[in-house]
């Protein structure tokens, strides 16, 4: 092809301030992908070392024990040549079987055997509770805010601290519950306490979203339904909160992978390192709501800080990361599908 | 439903049978009842500030008796001579660098042998060797003299601790066992007579020290290379100030007095100044916020430094460049970025970045980059990057929400001016959204600052300024964080001990910092926001 000397007089020619903005753009482009590529990163390595503990290769293909079981200590010992790993109660029974399998050398490592059951039920129990809560209080602060209020210098003060709210530090959250309910209302360290505590700490986040989602309300809705003599309190029963309420809840979703993910408000106030009941073994109806509980974040706070890293350790490492990634994966997910669909639902 | 709600609507019509409480109506109830509920976050922010207070104002109290005790026991007499003590060994220290420079000058750059060189570093041995043994009766006079005031202080300590538990006793309606607790009094007077009796055996001790020192100075050898000679001239420099100073610790030690009192504001200065954070050691404990403060910094300021121009320029791509079907992608990728817990991102970093930083700083080909090589794994570094990648989320969001809002005529008149797009985004837009930009980079920081899992996990614990000396490369060394000590150690610290409240104190400057950093990107974005009309 012998392309003309001069190409075509409306074609773009290449000069400095054309080549300066390619190159911008494929800057900014990188910066982008970067960050994509960063947090893709993290998610695969996590998700490839994890499946392995997760997932196995004979049926059910997946590993049961470790969603079913308690963390316990792992025992490694050589036996009559054969390599031994033994959870605690295998290898107490071993012990009992093969009395001289005492006196061989054996390395343990806490909290490598068994599994996270026990912190799936405890990060479960926290979540709906603080949910609970955070709900209640969020849309009713948001019906507050959005129906009744006129803007005043009341209401400005009241947007600004739930600004600021939004803003404190959780570790700053976890002082604070210590100081309230553990210590002044002496509820121990127990699941009231982290309730409570994770409700205030997600309480910002949840008023914003429903504010958000009675705002998209049209107006003409609540016209007509006064006009028609309902008043206020049934407009907003009858005729704004049923518009708004899948938008409340969607948009909280997101709130809830905030509670699940955080370690520190629940470090002093509700979680255990370890406890041998489960939370419904207790004598009293009562004492269920005043018990701590072990919960997933805190436990790969555990695992990953206080045992040593190496072969034995990693599985139940990536495993209870794997696990918890999965699930507020999947809660965020959910919301943003969930989002996008009543976006396109609802178009007033 | 729909029964229950034909007999209300009639009941609202008439006026007689309409709900009353304390002469509210129904509807003025519930208006009650939901504002009440707006209220709750500022309740919350007072409570957090109250219970903040509560636990941590009494610090200030039992720091004061922590530094009048410091002083009356006379700890304070004793670590004048131990700084002296431990300005030598400083010196001793950089000499010992020293070496092993010329050693790898002789080695390395003059390809000697490792036996021949170390020969040729005979005299320096020597000589490092006799500098090092001058301070020995300094040194011994340090320990006997730590003894006597330790003793001085358990004493008190234990007075303390009858005392209260005669104080329990009373308290218990006990108070025949109460009379029997022994407390003694002490009098510091008489218990510091021997200490300070040792004021002629110091200046003694001091003056063959300084005589030593001159006479080892005058023996330093020479160096091979004009750039280590010239560290040696700073050496000796150095020793010259050093021996300078003497006079003035013979002086601080002559006027010493027990009695000098111990001002209140000082209790607040030691805390809110102080350098030193140590705790549960035989000797005296510190609680000086200042090397956690600087920890949060640094580690906060590299997490900003990589996390800001991804986050805006991602924000930039996204508002401006990218496709439709890019947007619709990178968006949702992003919020789901967000959603990582910090724990895992923690972990990974211990289990995965801490390794690989480890492993790509120890190539020779990137032995220029400040810092590298390292061999802590755990350090600034690493948690700063782990942090940047929680940031960018936060950023990304708000940044390209101000982009967003900058109104369309203002892209559409620069481009009819003639205007290409990279210059329409760089002289137009961003500007136009600075202040949002500018309100997301600080709520960005604000998360950063306060985050906990990370920095606890990845910054390596290290309760210590970190060396500015080096440079750039100081963000390889490991620090302790705000959020990180309050994380560790409040599960081990007795209820209402100094140090428990200390923690609660650091809490304190975290959270006002939080709100300091909000109201600053509250007031940016109302201050400088266009007024577009």
């Amino acid at each position: 092809m012998n392309a003309p000397a001069t190409a075509h007089i409306f074609k773009a020619r290449p000069t400095t301030a054309r080549r300066r903005e390619k190159t911008s753009f494929w800057l900014f482009r990188a910066a982008t992908y970067l960050v994509l590529f960063c947090g893709a990163a993290v998610f695969a390595t996590i998700v490839v070392k994890g499946s392995r503990s997760v997932f196995q290769a004979k049926a059910p293909f997946i590993n049961t024990t470790f969603f079913t079981e308690a963390p316990e200590s792992l025992y490694v010992f050589e036996y009559q040549g054969k390599k031994m790993e033994l959870g605690d109660k295998a290898y107490r029974a071993f012990k009992a079987q093969n009395p001289d399998a005492a006196t061989v050398k054996t390395e343990s490592y806490v909290y490598s055997a068994g599994g996270i059951f026990p912190c799936i039920v405890g990060t479960v129990l926290l979540v709906v509770g603080s949910m609970t809560i955070a709900l209640i209080l969020g849309v009713c602060a948001a019906i507050y805010l959005n129906e009744y209020a006129r803007d005043g210098r009341f209401i400005r003060f009241i947007r600004l601290a739930i600004l600021n709210l939004a803003g404190v530090p959780s570790i700053v959250f976890g002082l604070f519950g210590f100081g309230l309910f553990v210590l002044f209302f002496d509820w121990n360290v127990s699941l009231l306490s982290g309730w409570f505590t994770l409700a205030f700490m997600v309480l910002p986040v949840v008023i914003t979203a429903s504010e958000e989602s009675l705002k998209s309300v049209p107006k003409g809705f609540r016209e007509g339904s006064l006009a028609l003599g309902a008043t206020k309190w049934q407009t907003i029963r009858k005729n704004v909160l049923p518009y708004a309420l899948p938008g409340i809840l969607t948009s909280s979703i997101l709130g809830i992978a905030r509670v699940a993910g955080e370690t520190a408000p629940i470090m002093f106030t509700a979680a255990y390192v370890v406890r041998d009941k489960l939370p419904w073994d207790v004598e009293k109806f009562s004492d269920f709501f005043f018990q701590g509980v072990m919960a997933l974040p805190y436990h790969i706070y555990v695992v990953s800080s206080k045992i040593p890293q190496n072969e034995y350790t990693e599985r139940v490492q990536y495993g209870t990361a794997f696990v918890f990634l999965m699930i507020v994966a999947l809660v965020a997910t959910t919301s943003i599908v969930l989002r996008n669909h009543l976006r396109n639902r609802y178009k007033w | 439903m729909a029964s229950s709600s034909t007999p209300t609507t009639i009941s609202f019509l008439s006026r007689k049978n309409r709900f009353r409480l304390f002469g509210l109506t129904l509807d003025d109830c519930i208006r009650t009842f939901f504002g009440g509920n707006a209220l709750i976050s500022v309740v919350v922010l007072a409570l957090i500030t109250f219970f903040l207070f509560k636990e941590g104002a009494h610090f200030f109290a039992q720091n004061d008796r922590n530094l009048r005790i410091y002083r009356q026991a006379g700890l304070e007499y004793v670590d004048f001579i131990r700084t002296q003590s431990d300005d030598h060994t400083a010196l001793t220290r950089s000499l010992s660098d020293l070496r092993v420079r010329t050693l790898n000058e002789l080695t390395q750059k003059q390809n000697r042998p490792l036996a021949e060189a170390n020969a040729a570093l005979a005299g320096f041995d020597a000589f490092a060797g006799q500098f090092s043994d001058a301070v020995d009766p300094l040194r011994s006079l340090v320990s006997d003299l730590t003894e006597q005031a330790t003793e001085i202080k358990t004493k008190f300590i234990v007075a303390g601790d009858k005392q209260e538990e005669r104080n329990q006793l009373l308290a218990a309606g006990k108070t025949a066992e109460a009379g029997r607790v022994q407390i003694a009094v002490i009098n510091f007077q008489e218990e510091l007579k021997p200490l300070l009796a040792t004021l002629p055996a110091y200046r003694e001790a001091n003056q063959a020290f300084a005589t030593q020192l001159k006479a080892v100075m005058a023996t330093a050898p020479t160096l091979p290379t004009p750039e280590l000679q010239g560290r040696m001239d700073k050496f000796k420099a150095h020793t010259r100030d050093y021996l300078a100073t003497f006079p003035a610790v013979e002086h601080k030690l002559e006027t010493w007095d027990y009695l000098k009192p111990v001002p209140f504001w000082q209790a607040f200065t030691a805390f809110i100044f102080g350098r030193e954070w140590l705790t549960a050691s035989f000797w005296q404990d510190w609680y000086g916020v200042i090397p956690l403060f600087v920890g949060s910094l640094m580690v906060s300021l590299v997490a900003l430094l990589l996390a800001v121009p991804l986050g805006v320029g991602a924000a930039i791509y996204v508002n401006q460049i990218a496709s439709l079907g890019e947007q619709r992608f990178i968006k949702p990728c992003i919020e789901f970025i967000s959603a990582i817990p910090s724990v895992v991102l923690g972990f990974f970093g211990i289990a995965v970045l801490g390794q690989a930083l480890r492993a790509l700083s120890q190539f020779t080909w990137l032995s220029w980059v400040p810092g590298f090589p390292f061999s802590e794994r755990l350090n600034i570094l690493t948690a700063g990057c782990l942090l940047a990648l929680l940031a960018v989320p936060t950023i990304f969001t708000l940044a390209e929400d101000a982009l967003n809002n900058v109104p369309r005529a203002f892209k559409e008149a620069s481009f009819a001016l003639g205007a290409n797009r990279l210059q329409t985004i760089i002289q137009i837009i961003v500007p136009a959204s600075l202040s949002g930009i500018i309100s997301a980079i600080l709520l960005g920081l604000g998360r950063v600052i306060g985050e906990t899992m990370v920095v606890l996990l990845c910054a390596g614990n290290r309760i210590a300024i970190p060396d500015f000396t080096a440079g750039l490369g100081v963000v390889t060394q490991p620090v302790h964080t705000m959020t990180g000590i309050i994380a560790q150690e409040m599960g081990e610290v007795v209820r209402g001990s100094i140090h428990y409240r200390a923690l609660f104190m650091v809490g304190l400057v975290l959270f006002f910092l939080s709100l300091g950093i909000n109201y600053l990107a509250q007031r940016i974005v109302r201050r400088y926001r266009l007024s577009i009309g």
